[in-house]
């Protein structure tokens, strides 16, 4: 559960070696390593493209000229430096690809509730992870509204920056409102009482979990301190 | 029992209070109708009997809220929350917003309280049952119709273990069908013998659960009695108050001179809809 | 305010300044002289509050920031890259790497700050009642709105719209300015961590977490803001201070306007041409020069608008609350950007990283570049939502919250 966590702080070293320990060996025990790819990749692509373009073309101390493509000449210093950036971002991004997938964050909350974690952190977590998907559905419920009543939301740009205008105000509005009946909703349920909660259910941990997670935690120091003493000099 | 000793209540920044001398009770049992025109108070009424207001809202108080025999004014808002419960007219937003499931919805309030695992187990699914909401228990809450969501709410109360439980315009943005839901599930709540202040504009759902009503007007208590007899009485089309259907469809019948036999029929109906 | 206050403020002040003017005039370089000054002003007004009214508030507010100083001083001498006091060239950010540093330092310095301040009341009153003010049912509630708006508009922003801002802090200034610095720098930290980790796509963000401590600080400042009383409606003001408010609000924005030109010409070599040549230039720079113009010039019109038409002269406040904001902001994130990210983050932001980098900037000069011209445009944007949501809202309604009689209008005496 702690990988994310583990591998990002792992994750200057050698992330290629890292991802294939820490992500892909769980993800294929966990048998979940195709979805995994897939989530990834669709989450890093856009990211990946921009660092693989702007850093190609842009790098300012590439000398050794690739190709030329237009205006804007590609440099292997630029390619070396664009691999460097992907294989660190595909550790972290791999790394909290397996977290979510594995992880509801009803779960991860829970969890960390009963870790100790306050029980007005914990609400405001997965209360805010809740409002994403209500505050779409209004502004869905507001947009249908509106183009009812004749409101263009589509074609131009312009048309369509119109329509954001009077769908944002009533949205935002509507929301920070309501905080104040909920307020009162929360509080006639006790919400205010200091002290930790009784929890109705938390996820198991095993002891194999467990294991896992102090190897990853140990991991970081001996890694920064091999790092240190450059012994990972074998890496680049 | 829940006492109002003369209570005046202002809000924060008002330039007049919201309630005068308002006094009322409450006995174990009883369910009570709070009734009047839009902006006459019953919200507010029902925050202060709550103890929301001033606890929540802020505002300034003076009279006595008592919950059988003992004074509020010392308790905090997690210490009313096990003796007097609220629910408001919108169903989502009275929702935790947490909970994945009905269940854990209707969990909520006891887990704030601390109470232990096993008795948690056991108040929720009483209030499940008493709602008879058991099969939506793995449903996600905000899914559901505004009607379920407003028994999953009342049930989220229950849950708590309340003395009493005041409900504030229940089923205002209800749609009928809902409105029949909950209407039904206060009827059975009022059966078993809940104690309940229910402030409604819908008086026929009224007319069927209250043994009392309570007018109030601009923030003043102006009429106090059996419901049968208020509800069915002259003056409330002059408080801004609908009456039921039934007595509005018998007063129409007298104006249009329909015969004594229609009429006759007409009042024999109304009398079965009426409370025992 | 009462006018012994006033009286006591005055004495810190005038303290302070011959005290910064002093240590100036010995030699000091300025930074120093002028951070002196301030501390020493804050200590006398909190040493003469404590003698006079028994209060102990200002006193450890004066010993967290003595913390927050040491803590900066100690930071940059061990940790910070400065070379030689005059080696940061605004004009080509040809240091930045030094420069970038003593932000993340501030960051942190500014946590040990608030530890200080909190961890002696905590000792001295075994309560934390400063803090506790800032939390209630309200503000944890607003709190989830608020990270919930970050991530929607911050995630259209980034992934859809493709434009060199962020609108992703709307919902910790808000809560910062209604609820206080703690409860806005909460929204801001767990609210990018949450946005890395725990929201699913398509909302999710992965980058977001890493710029976390920048959150934090957006949400401090947001919240020292609200309490001193920024965005406080200030309407019918006469047209003389319409006037100065007016200039400071010019001022800035042409300041700023300024110090993008100067850096983009040193860096391009060329001069500003409006209508640059196609064959010169990339077309997609005179692309985004027309869109970067066109959000300031938006930005500009409605401030004016509020300035002339309302004559409110908040419009100045929420542009000297943006520019600052967007300043500090823009300092520690770029170190992030820079290092971890290596200046790409998949957003529209990336465009102008590539554009500093293909002049010759490296890598933290470009981040660094980027976020002094899209930070500022960003939180001044942003602090105008904000002032125009809470105008929207009802004032019954901004009073419950914590800091929310700082929102209010004053009633005219």
């Amino acid at each position: 559960m702690t990988t994310a966590l583990a591998v990002l702080a792992g994750g200057l070293l050698g992330p290629a070696l890292l991802t294939a320990v820490a992500v892909v060996v769980p993800a294929v025990i966990g048998r979940i390593f195709g979805r995994l790819l897939r989530t990834a990749l669709l989450l890093t692509l856009p990211i990946a493209v921009s660092v693989l373009v702007v850093n190609l073309f842009f790098f300012p101390a590439g000398r050794d000229v690739l190709f030329q493509l237009g205006p804007v000449t590609a440099t292997a210093e630029g390619l070396e430096f664009a691999l460097e950036t992907l294989a660190r971002i595909g550790a972290i991004s791999g790394a909290i690809t397996l977290f979510y997938l594995t992880t509801p964050p009803s779960e991860l909350v829970l969890d960390l509730e009963r870790r100790g974690v306050s029980p007005r952190i914990a609400f405001v977590a997965l209360a805010s992870v809740q409002t994403v998907p209500a505050l779409v559905e209004r502004a869905a419920t507001i947009t249908a509204a509106q183009r009812a009543r004749g409101l263009d939301t589509e074609g131009s740009l312009w048309r369509r920056l119109r329509g954001v205008l009077p769908l944002a105000g009533p949205v935002l509005l509507g929301s920070i409102t309501e905080v104040e009946a909920r307020t009162l909703a929360l509080e006639a349920r006790g919400f205010t009482r200091p002290g930790r909660r009784t929890l109705l259910w938390w996820p198991p941990d095993s002891a194999r979990q467990r294991l896992a997670r102090w190897v990853l935690v140990l991991a970081v120091p001996l890694l920064l301190v091999a790092r240190a003493l450059g012994w990972l000099g074998w890496l680049n | 029992m829940l006492t109002l000793e003369s209570v005046t209540y202002r809000y924060a920044g008002a330039p007049r209070p919201s309630l005068h001398d308002v006094s009322l009770e409450l006995h174990s049992g009883e369910v009570l109708g709070l009734i009047g025109a839009s902006e006459a108070g019953k919200t507010t009424l029902c925050l202060v009997a709550s103890g929301l207001a001033p606890r929540t809202m802020g505002g300034t108080l003076t009279g006595r809220v008592l919950v059988d025999g003992e004074d509020t004014a010392p308790l905090a808002m997690h210490e009313l929350a096990g003796r007097i419960g609220i629910a408001f007219a919108s169903p989502a937003t009275q929702l935790s917003g947490v909970a994945a499931t009905v269940y854990e919805e209707v969990a909520f309030g006891p887990m704030n309280l601390g109470v232990p695992r096993s008795e948690l187990i056991a108040r929720t699914e009483e209030a499940l049952t008493a709602l008879r909401i058991e099969s939506l228990a793995d449903r996600d809450p905000a899914l559901l119709s505004g009607g379920q969501q407003q028994l999953v709410a009342i049930a989220g109360l229950l849950a708590l273990r309340p003395a009493h439980l005041v409900l504030d315009e229940p089923t205002a943005q209800l749609d009928p069908a809902g409105t029949a839901m909950v209407a039904a599930a206060l009827a059975g709540l009022a059966a078993g013998g809940a104690s309940i202040l229910v402030a409604e504009q819908k008086t026929d759902l009224l007319l069927g659960i209250c043994s009392r009503v309570l007018v109030i007007d601009s923030g003043r208590a102006v009429l106090d009695g059996p419901a049968a007899e208020i509800l069915t009485g002259p003056q409330l089309a002059d408080l801004g108050v609908a009456p039921p259907a039934a007595i509005r469809l018998r007063r129409a019948a007298v104006n249009a001179s329909l015969p004594a036999a229609t009429l006759a029929r007409l009042d024999e109906a109304i009398a079965h809809a009426m409370p025992q | 305010m009462d006018s012994a206050r006033w009286t006591r403020i005055a004495i810190g002040v005038a303290v302070g300044t011959v005290v910064g003017l002093g240590l100036y005039a010995s030699g000091q370089v300025w930074p120093l002289s002028a951070a002196v000054g301030v501390i020493v002003a804050d200590v006398v007004y909190a040493g003469l509050t404590l003698a006079q009214t028994r209060e102990w508030g200002p006193m450890r507010v004066a010993a967290g920031l003595v913390a927050f100083a040491v803590a900066t001083y100690i930071g940059i001498i061990g940790f910070g890259d400065f070379g030689d006091a005059n080696a940061v060239d605004p004009n080509t950010f040809a240091n930045t790497k030094a420069a970038n540093s003593w932000a993340l330092i501030l960051a942190i310095a500014m946590v040990i700050g608030a530890v200080v301040t909190y961890g002696l009341e905590l000792l001295q009153t075994r309560r934390l009642a400063s803090l506790s003010g800032q939390f209630g049912t309200r503000t944890y509630l607003l709190m989830a709105l608020g990270i919930g708006i970050n991530v929607i508009l911050g995630q259209t922003v980034a992934a859809a719209l493709k434009i060199p801002i962020y609108l992703d802090s709307i919902g910790t200034i808000l809560v910062g300015v209604l609820c206080g610095p703690v409860a806005g720098a909460l929204t801001g930290g767990l609210g990018n961590i949450l946005w890395s980790y725990v929201i699913p796509p398509p909302f999710q963000y992965q980058p977001a977490a890493a710029f976390a401590i920048a959150a934090v600080a957006i949400g401090v400042i947001a919240g020292l803001l609200g309490r001193a009383g920024f965005l406080r409606p200030r309407p019918n003001r006469p047209v003389s201070e319409l006037l100065a408010g007016g200039v400071v609000t010019v001022v800035l924005v042409g300041g700023l306007t300024w110090a993008a030109a100067l850096a983009y010409t040193k860096i391009f070599e060329t001069k500003i041409d409006l209508f640059p040549d196609p064959a010169k230039v990339d077309l997609i720079f005179v692309l985004l020069g027309y869109l970067a113009i066109a959000l300031v010039a938006l930005a500009v019109l409605g401030l004016f608008a509020l300035l002339l038409v309302r004559r409110d002269l908040t419009a100045a406040y929420v542009v000297v609350a943006g520019v600052f904001t967007g300043i500090v902001a823009a300092l520690i994130s770029a170190p992030i950007a820079a290092g971890v990210f290596g200046g790409v983050t998949a957003s529209g932001t990336d465009f102008l990283v590539a554009a500093f980098r293909r002049a010759g900037a490296d890598v933290y000069a470009a981040t660094t570049g980027q976020g002094l011209i899209s930070d500022p445009i960003d939180k001044v944007t942003t602090f105008f939502t904000v002032y125009l949501i809470l105008s929207a809202l009802a004032n019954r309604f901004k009073a419950r919250f914590p800091q929310g009689e700082q929102v209010l209008e004053e009633p005219s005496a």
